[in-house]
């Protein structure tokens, strides 16, 4: 058998980045805390913008050096300042000791799957998603296939993360970690696209984050918690 | 210049190396996990000294258990012997009896010294001896598969399983390390040898309560030259997994390339200093962590397991 070939060093690079920030979205998964969920969002935003970085040194685009800078202005900065405030005022990280037969009020206790099961779920769907997007065979001028395969199947592990909580706030986290997956496959794809295009799409982002705020404040106004146990219901 | 040495001394070297080693790095690790709690800590030199007495004292068997109790930890001992034989310990090129195993006849050794040391446990009746070895028997089943997928990356990346392929692939370039499968690959591993050492946070080195032990507690029953023959053993795994993680994953530098005698000794200090290194960041993070739950511990090896398995599929699309 022949050996894989090493892919050089600035697709390798490339590709850890892109496995560091898969890595971070299963640690979003197991993690039980909603301000350790928004530290590691953080990570994965600074780690897009270092790959963006790395991309604009290696394949000469300068204008990616200010996508780097406004979307960590953004995504490292805005986006868990607001998040942080939000759960302050809704008090997700509080544990309030349960009695028999209560449902978990936060962000602690709404696994449905324990972390262990959660985390094999997440590895057969990030299996999924990779073998898929590797299948397509999309190559682009700054594209290592790998890291676009990651960026698939953290696409399909975001949607996992908003699947298996039960809680509004992991739920909005992991729509935006999803952006940040997009921005990812974007960034390996599409490297040389315009400076307005690439903004334009992390603007999407700012609309996301005001409705899932309002989405997260409507919910624990009406529900007093941020579960969405309650949802299940149906109540006329 | 120095004397050229035959290569069947080279050879014993490696065994002596790890051999004499061993302890002195448990010692280290005491020593700096002591010193990072504000307290003195004990002698670097304290593991020999404990191996010392114990050789010394009589050596007791339980009633009714057969010779197996006996014969185990000199099986134990003799099958860690036999591993610096396979791995590159102080040289970059292949030793003659380096090829008689790859890395699986490697695991196999690992896993038969484990297999005899908990039979020889459920030999004693003493319930805290068979806890221990059910329990190490069930969470070394479950770290099998992560270890089978740091061996299929290691083949993928060298299309041999020979731990001297994989270290001289390392050598070769730059590109070779910052590759997603490799690094995956080694943090995986980094993570079954701290479950593999009972360090944590799998399970307290140090700690007296038989409740968390798990390999700690296999050994209660054996006493005299046999209990110090199995601290020796343990202490001999600890040595030779540092010494696969450093001279074939992260960093197969300072190997001697040679036969000389100078470059052999500045590769066993380098071998020393290298796993001096490894020990620190495990005290460190001895420290700075706790114990996980027993039922938790599967959440540590399923993100080990999660490692391993990235690092095999990067390598499918030919990007890792």
């Amino acid at each position: 058998m022949d050996p894989v070939q090493a892919p050089g060093v600035y697709q390798g690079a490339a590709n850890v980045i892109a496995a560091v920030m898969l890595l971070i979205e299963f640690g979003m998964l197991r993690q039980a805390l909603a301000r350790d969920q928004v530290r590691l969002y953080m990570a994965q935003s600074a780690l897009i913008s270092v790959l963006a970085i790395v991309i604009a040194a290696d394949r000469n685009l300068p204008d990616l050096y200010a996508l780097a800078a406004l979307s960590a202005a953004l995504k490292v900065v805005a986006v868990p300042l607001v998040l942080r405030r939000l759960l302050a005022r809704t008090g997700g990280d509080e544990e309030e000791p349960l009695g028999a037969g209560e449902e978990p009020l936060g962000v602690a206790g709404s696994h449905t799957l324990s972390p262990a099961s959660a985390v094999l779920a997440g590895i057969v769907l990030a299996a999924f998603g990779f073998f898929c997007f590797g299948a397509m065979g999309i190559k682009g001028p700054a594209a290592p296939a790998t890291a676009l395969a990651i960026a698939g199947a953290m696409v399909l592990v975001a949607f996992g993360l908003m699947i298996v909580r039960r809680d509004v706030a992991s739920q909005a986290i992991g729509f935006f970690s999803l952006e940040n997956a997009i921005s990812l496959a974007a960034l390996v794809v599409a490297a040389g696209l315009p400076l307005i295009l690439e903004t334009a799409f992390l603007f999407d982002l700012l609309v996301a984050v005001v409705v899932f705020a309002m989405l997260i404040r409507t919910h624990h106004s009406r529900a007093e918690s941020l579960s969405t146990a309650d949802l299940t219901r149906l109540r006329g | 210049m120095s004397a050229a040495l035959p290569i069947p001394l080279i050879q014993l070297l490696q065994v002596l190396t790890i051999a004499v080693g061993a302890p002195g790095i448990t010692g280290v690790i005491a020593k700096v996990e002591a010193r990072l709690q504000g307290r003195r800590g004990p002698k670097i030199r304290q593991p020999y000294y404990d191996l010392a007495k114990l050789f010394r004292k009589e050596a007791l068997a339980p009633e009714g258990a057969s010779w197996f109790f006996l014969a185990a930890p000199l099986i134990a001992v003799a099958a860690y012997l036999t591993i610096p034989l396979l791995i590159p310990v102080l040289t970059s090129y292949g030793l003659p009896l380096g090829y008689m195993g790859d890395i699986l006849g490697g695991g196999f050794l690992l896993s038969l010294a484990s297999f005899v040391v908990a039979t020889a446990a459920l030999e004693t009746g003493s319930p805290y001896a068979q806890l221990g070895s059910s329990r190490a028997k069930t969470f070394s089943a479950i770290t099998e598969p992560v270890v089978l997928f740091v061996v299929f990356t290691v083949a993928l990346l060298t299309g041999t399983d020979l731990p001297y392929a994989l270290a001289a692939t390392v050598r070769s370039s730059a590109g070779q390390i910052i590759r997603p499968a490799h690094l995956l690959a080694a943090a995986a591993l980094f993570m079954v040898i701290l479950h593999e050492t009972g360090r944590i946070p799998v399970e307290t080195h140090t700690g007296t309560n038989e409740f968390g032990m798990i390999e700690e507690a296999r050994s209660f029953e054996h006493s005299g030259p046999f209990f110090a023959l199995l601290k020796w053993g343990s202490e001999l795994k600890q040595l030779i997994l540092y010494t696969i993680l450093a001279n074939v994953f992260l960093a197969p530098w300072g190997l001697a390339s040679t036969q000389r005698a100078g470059a052999i000794g500045l590769a066993i200090v380098a071998l020393l200093a290298k796993a001096t290194a490894i020990g620190c960041v495990v005290a460190v993070i001895d420290n700075s962590f706790a114990k996980l739950r027993l039922f938790k511990i599967t959440e540590f090896v399923s993100g080990a397991f999660l490692l391993a398995v990235l690092g095999v599929f990067t390598l499918y699309l030919g990007g890792g």
